[in-house]
């Protein structure tokens, strides 16, 4: 608890972190104002006039629903500017994800509904560069400073000293994540309240962006972790750096390129990034080019779903390797 | 007395794929006892620093046996860390941070209460200064901040690494009162440093590494009597006829320009009586006793020669002998007594 206190108060005085907050902030302020200065509240005009729009965009899919099961059940010939699919539940406006409604008519205003998910996968993504950064920089710059050795003078716990760290620095970095994700959301919400739409804010909605938030919390701890460990590992803030700038260059670029040249057939799932995508989104679709080889049916879904599970186990896996390591490599290290 | 640093055989090698394996420490012995002030010399590259760090669990010892305080090292270290301060090369501090906050935070991880912050700070001289952060300081002023976080948990047993290293002659001073005052409080110094004369003036025992290997070790005045050759430096008038009057006493004389250096001469009465009773009456007779620095050059081989530069790559060779290395004291007084 000692080592904690001490941590969080040289964690909290680095010059680095308290960039990185203003940094946050300074985000965080101009994407409220931009969202506020360009939204307005819609007049009744404007709202009626979207909601006729929207209920006769519904009307025409319905329409076009009826005449796919019409088509389907021979009391209808089909003409040249019909989309049948295979299965007209594909155009059920009652099983699609997303039905017009007025706020999609509406020009010049924010709807929290719509642009809820989108805002906070933005925060998410800069709270993960935020916490990879502090995560590598805090040891990094410890090892090579000897603040390590000094604390270890008075700590010989190696393992104790390091898990202070990394414990203290999750710790807070879950802290700030939530706070800020929270009073992120906060803000857009009163923005649509005040000068945009709600939206459609449902049970289903709340739940859905809480999952989205939690996932999103999760991501930023386990980059946090990573960077952390690859800083170990490599004594140096500029390793973790240079092990993310490489995998990104060396792998997702190039490996992805070279997959794509010889027609591997998923090459998504040999990518990190498909499984972070598919844990924060909650699933992801990738295209697979050898699933419709040879298909003459004429219509074939090449298509296929990356859950959040595969994407977690992977994450987190690769994480707990790592940490592992780290501690491993650390306990054993000559600190010179 | 009771150990208060034991060591025994502690070897250390380092392997780096450019340069393959770097004995370091090549089964090095210490023995420190408490309410010792004892020096711990040795050239640049010689192990000191390694072996400091090996004591205090920071680098892995290949082999060896070491205690601190009782508590076998490092496995029980943790023990004995609370009644141990310990600084090793210069330490580096948080540079936004100021003295006072440093200090206070080493408290807080510690469990040191922060009222010794002050105290150390006035100890070590920082007591008006310890509110500038520290990346203000000098390298006197760190230093001094680095002896302040070793006193902060009122050690038994203080481990300095060159304490003086960037201290301007005042501060040296305060260091070496600091050294007795804590001694006389019953506090044990290991002190590392290169300032011989500064180890000679605090120390009261001394241990020399050279190569990674223990060459010398006791009591300062006992380790110097190791090389004392019971010398006189002579001026007299007529220092030719004194010379042959010296010499056929069976004594070594050497020829100097200004005067004659007398060598194997227990009393000086010796010197005095024999010149005297031929009327050459002696101006000056000045013992020459061998200090620290001239026994350290001789020992460690280290002794500066106009037309060799001196390597600083003191690491043992993979195949060196431990006797090509050691000198041993006793074998020298006896080979000395000899002639």
């Amino acid at each position: 608890m000692k080592l904690v206190r001490a941590e969080l108060e040289r964690l909290s005085a680095r010059r680095f972190v308290q960039l990185m907050v203003v940094l946050l902030l300074i985000a965080f302020a101009v994407t409220a104002a931009t969202t506020l200065a360009g939204s307005h509240r819609p007049t009744p005009d404007e709202m009626s006039r979207a909601q006729a729009q929207a209920a006769e965009q519904r009307s025409s899919m319905e329409a076009a629903h009826d005449r796919c099961l019409r088509i389907k059940a021979g009391t209808v010939a089909p003409e040249e500017s019909d989309y049948v699919p295979g299965d007209c539940s594909e155009i059920d406006p009652v099983r699609m994800e997303h039905v017009p409604v007025a706020g999609d008519f509406l020009s010049g205003v924010f709807t929290f509904a719509d642009q809820a998910r989108p805002l906070l996968y933005f925060l998410v993504a800069f709270l993960m560069l935020f916490g990879f950064l502090v995560a590598a920089s805090y040891i990094g710059a410890d090892l090579n400073s000897g603040g390590v050795v000094n604390l270890l003078l008075w700590r010989p716990r190696r393992g104790a000293v390091l898990g202070a760290k990394l414990g203290t620095l999750l710790g807070a970095l879950l802290v700030l994540s939530a706070v800020a994700s929270a009073a992120y959301l906060a803000v857009f919400w009163l923005i649509a309240q005040t000068a945009g739409l709600p939206g459609r804010l449902d049970g289903e909605f709340w739940r859905s962006l809480g999952a989205t938030y939690g996932r999103g919390l999760v991501l930023v701890l386990l980059t946090a972790a990573l960077g952390f460990a690859i800083a170990t590992l490599g004594r140096h803030t500029s390793a973790a750096l240079g092990a993310v700038a490489a995998y990104l260059v060396v792998w997702e670029l190039g490996a992805r390129l070279v997959l794509q040249i010889v027609g591997a057939a998923r090459p998504d799932q040999w990518m990190l990034s498909s499984y972070v995508g598919a844990w924060l989104a909650g699933e992801a679709r990738f295209w697979d080019s050898h699933a419709c080889q040879g298909d003459t049916s004429g219509f074939c879904d090449g298509f296929y779903v990356m859950s959040w599970r595969p994407g977690l186990t992977v994450l987190l896996g690769l994480t707990a390797a790592l940490v592992v390591a780290a501690f491993a490599a650390f306990r054993r290290r000559d600190l010179i | 007395m009771s150990a208060v640093i034991e060591i025994d055989g502690l070897r250390k090698t380092f392997h780096t794929l450019r340069h393959g394996h770097r004995v370091a420490v090549d089964g090095f012995d210490l023995l420190v006892e408490a309410g010792q002030v004892h020096g711990f010399l040795g050239p640049n590259g010689s192990g000191k620093t390694t072996t400091l760090r090996a004591l205090l669990g920071l680098v892995r010892a290949d082999s060896g046996r070491m205690s601190v305080l009782g508590a076998s090292a490092p496995e029980r270290l943790p023990e004995v860390a609370g009644r141990v301060g310990a600084i090793v090369e210069s330490p580096q501090f948080f540079g936004n941070f100021t003295a006072h906050r440093t200090l206070r935070l080493l408290a807080v991880a510690g469990g040191v209460p922060t009222g010794r912050v002050d105290e150390v700070l006035e100890q070590v001289g920082l007591r008006d200064r310890g509110d500038e952060r520290v990346k203000g300081y000098s390298l006197g002023m760190k230093q001094r901040l680095a002896v302040a976080s070793a006193l902060l948990k009122n050690p038994e047993l203080l481990i300095l690494d060159e304490p003086a290293n960037g201290l301007d002659p005042a501060g040296i001073r305060e260091m070496r009162d600091l050294m007795r005052s804590l001694s006389a409080a019953g506090v044990t110094v290991l002190l590392s440093s290169h300032i011989l004369a500064e180890i000679q003036l605090i120390c009261d025992h001394v241990t020399i590494i050279s190569r990674g290997r223990r060459v010398a070790a006791g009591p300062v005045e006992e380790v110097l009597a190791g090389f004392d050759q019971h010398e006189w430096q002579v001026r007299v008038a007529e220092p030719e006829r004194a010379a042959e009057l010296l010499r056929a006493l069976g004594l070594a004389v050497t020829d100097h320009p200004d005067h004659l250096l007398v060598a194997g001469v227990d009393e000086p009465e010796l010197i005095s009586r024999t010149l005297g009773e031929q009327g050459l009456w002696v101006r000056e007779l000045v013992p020459l006793r061998p200090d620290l620095e001239s026994v350290f050059l001789e020992l460690t081989g280290t002794t500066p020669h106009p037309a060799v530069p001196r390597q600083l790559d003191g690491s043992v060779p993979p195949d060196a002998e431990p006797d090509d290395m050691l000198i041993d004291l006793d074998a020298r007084e006896n080979r000395e007594v000899g002639a």
